[in-house]
């Protein structure tokens, strides 16, 4: 055998367009459905995983897929908000954990680097994700983050930097100014989508958004430069100067100066997490939202399983066809052999005559096509390894 | 070397008939078997190296009687007893030089290529002036060179018989006296018979013998077959 395999080689190799068309061809065959399979297993389980680690969602009525990816993975935005009373209302029931999030605003963007995420909650997110700092600490005061593995590679960013918030509305004079926030740690890898997100307390968002405020001393006594022009002594009527910064920093000569206008119950949130001690905790908190119609309580699960079903209902579409492509590719690949075979009749003439049996020219086909196969099946694996490093991520970005 | 008895073999498409009484081809003779393209000298040679079987008769290599042979001895039997060189040489394009002068030890499980028979090759492309083409595609050898690989590959496992089939035949009258003189000389250097089929009259005052084909052929519609091959 090791006779066929080196005629083989050599006519391989001597042939090489031909055999390089027909590896890489037959890699693609194979390749196509095995990845498409893997990178699908892969994200479904990546996706049940984080689905069924959070047992109810409270969110605004409206699209229940829309909820589920806002609140489990920082993905599109609902189009009402709830309340802290909403919030209030979940952690007032028996055995239930409610967990506050407010996911309306990213980082800013830099050049090759997208924003991320600010998530506002409380610390027991933390706790519930099982979240820690692999350097620094969590955030403890107003106008402090911590970064996600994920994002703070990307960005470059370490404890001790800042980041800058990005408005949603430049143009809004009266709304959003960006927020620059200390970052206080940075945490450890933890596979999902918290490691690609920024996480700040529940106030520092609101004063993203606008809620809350403090203020900055623009006259000539604090700092000359930032007062243009002050007519009136006495008056209100002041002209900033250039060095007024142009978005809001929380320091600790200004922290205390911070403060929220309005009633705290009605300030706003995306979503709660609901985690019940119990099932029969989780039945009750069921219950208790079941009538309403200003807020929907729901089972991420379930769906996440309707979502699955669409995806496999795709998948096997998609599945369809690259059979379907690949059988005609392989019809194509087994005339481009039996042609070669046909070019190459005189050669086997030859070996015929010369006292080669019809079982070893046979050998000698069967050794190049189990070589041609093997290539074709270890750069189809080495294919499905780096996909499988990337297309499940994604598939997660296109798909949610 | 070769004894034939009473040959009888019919083409199924054709209106000839191969029929030889009796045939003796001692040992180192060098026969030639002329006559016009197509008329079945190509015939003969396959049934004496067991490519063919004679329909009826006895066809005696080296003392085996080659036609009732098993297919598998059969073909060992060719590939360590026969040498065969081709019209065109058959050469395999995607081999060097020597992988094509050792091909028969990649084509049959039972012949392995040894050391020895790699010296054997390197050897004999010595023999012919192409030691130092050794790794040389074949595909970049001149016709002449092509010629000698293909002697040195018929010559490699030191054949008894020497079976040439219009070796000459796509060459011009130079070249292909030179590939008679080649043949010859290593025929006779390693002591085996040489049957060689040909077409060009020119070429067999060079041989011991000259067989006398067109008295083999007969047709089975009863008309002369001498005039009409």
């Amino acid at each position: 055998m090791n006779s066929a395999f080196y005629l083989a080689v050599r006519s391989l190799c001597w042939h090489r367009s031909r055999s390089l068309a027909v590896i890489f061809s037959l890699a693609v065959i194979i390749w196509l459905p095995a990845t498409l399979r893997i990178t699908l297993n892969q994200f479904r389980s990546e996706i049940s995983a984080r689905a069924v680690s959070t047992p109810l969602v409270i969110g605004a009525p409206g699209s229940r897929i829309d909820l589920v990816m806002h609140s489990l993975y920082f993905r599109s935005q609902p189009a009402t908000t709830v309340t802290m009373a909403e919030h209030q209302l979940a952690a007032e029931s028996s055995g239930v954990t409610a967990v506050p999030l407010h996911v309306r605003f990213t980082t800013r963007s830099q050049p090759g680097v997208d924003g991320a995420p600010i998530v506002g909650t409380t610390p027991e997110y933390f706790t519930f994700r099982n979240l820690t700092p692999q350097s620094g600490e969590l955030p403890a005061l107003l106008g402090e983050c911590v970064l996600g593995a994920d994002y703070a590679e990307r960005s470059g960013l370490r404890t001790g930097d800042t980041v800058l918030s990005a408005p949603r509305n430049a143009l809004n004079l009266a709304g959003d100014y960006p927020l620059q926030m200390l970052i206080t740690g940075v945490l450890a890898r933890n596979h999902s989508p918290d490691d690609d997100a920024v996480f700040t307390d529940l106030r520092t968002a609101w004063v993203i958004e606008g809620i809350g405020h403090g203020h900055q001393n623009v006259d000539r006594q604090t700092d000359p430069t930032l007062l243009l022009s002050n007519e009136r002594e006495g008056a209100a009527s002041v002209t900033a100067g250039l060095a007024v910064l142009p978005y809001l920093e929380i320091t600790d000569q200004n922290r205390d100066s911070f403060h929220f206008h309005g009633n705290t119950s009605e300030f706003p949130l995306t979503a709660v997490l609901a985690v019940p001690a119990t099932e029969r905790d989780r039945v009750k908190l069921l219950g208790r939202f079941s009538g309403s119609r200003q807020l929907q309580c729901i089972s991420p699960p379930q769906v996440i399983e309707e979502l699955l079903s669409i995806v496999f209902r795709i998948e096997q579409f998609v599945l369809m066809f690259t059979l379907a492509a690949a059988a005609a590719a392989l019809l194509l690949l087994g005339l481009v052999l039996n042609l070669s075979l046909r070019l190459r009749a005189a050669e086997m003439q030859t070996m015929f005559r010369l006292g080669c049996s019809r079982l070893t020219i046979l050998r000698l086909q069967s050794a190049e096509v189990l070589l041609l196969l093997v290539s074709a099946a270890a750069i189809a694996v080495a294919g499905g390894l780096l996909a499988r490093s990337t297309a499940a991520a994604l598939l997660q970005q296109l798909l949610l | 070397m070769i004894a034939i008895r009473d040959l009888r073999f019919a083409w199924t498409d054709g209106p000839f008939q191969l029929q030889i009484p009796r045939l003796d081809i001692v040992r180192g003779e060098a026969a030639v078997l002329a006559g016009p393209s197509g008329c079945g000298k190509t015939t003969l040679l396959n049934l004496i190296c067991g490519i063919l079987s004679p329909a009826a008769g006895l066809v005696e290599v080296a003392g085996t009687d080659i036609g009732h042979l098993a297919d598998a001895d059969r073909r060992l039997f060719r590939l360590r007893n026969i040498g065969l060189v081709f019209q065109d040489f058959q050469l395999i394009d995607y081999l060097d030089v020597l992988g094509n002068v050792l091909l028969p030890c990649r084509i049959q499980p039972s012949v392995r290529l040894s050391p020895a028979l790699r010296e054997r090759g390197l050897e004999l492309l010595n023999q012919v002036g192409l030691g130092s083409f050794s790794q040389r595609p074949v595909t970049r050898l001149s016709q002449g060179e092509r010629q000698r690989v293909a002697l040195c590959r018929a010559l490699l496992l030191n054949p008894q018989l020497l079976l040439a089939d219009e070796p000459t035949g796509n060459l011009d009258p130079d070249n292909s006296r030179r590939m008679v003189e080649l043949l010859l000389q290593e025929s006779r250097r390693s002591g085996a018979t040489l049957i060689m089929v040909t077409h060009d009259h020119s070429l067999l005052p060079m041989f011991d013998r000259t067989l006398p084909f067109l008295q083999y052929l007969a047709r089975t519609d009863g008309t002369d077959a001498g005039t009409s091959a």
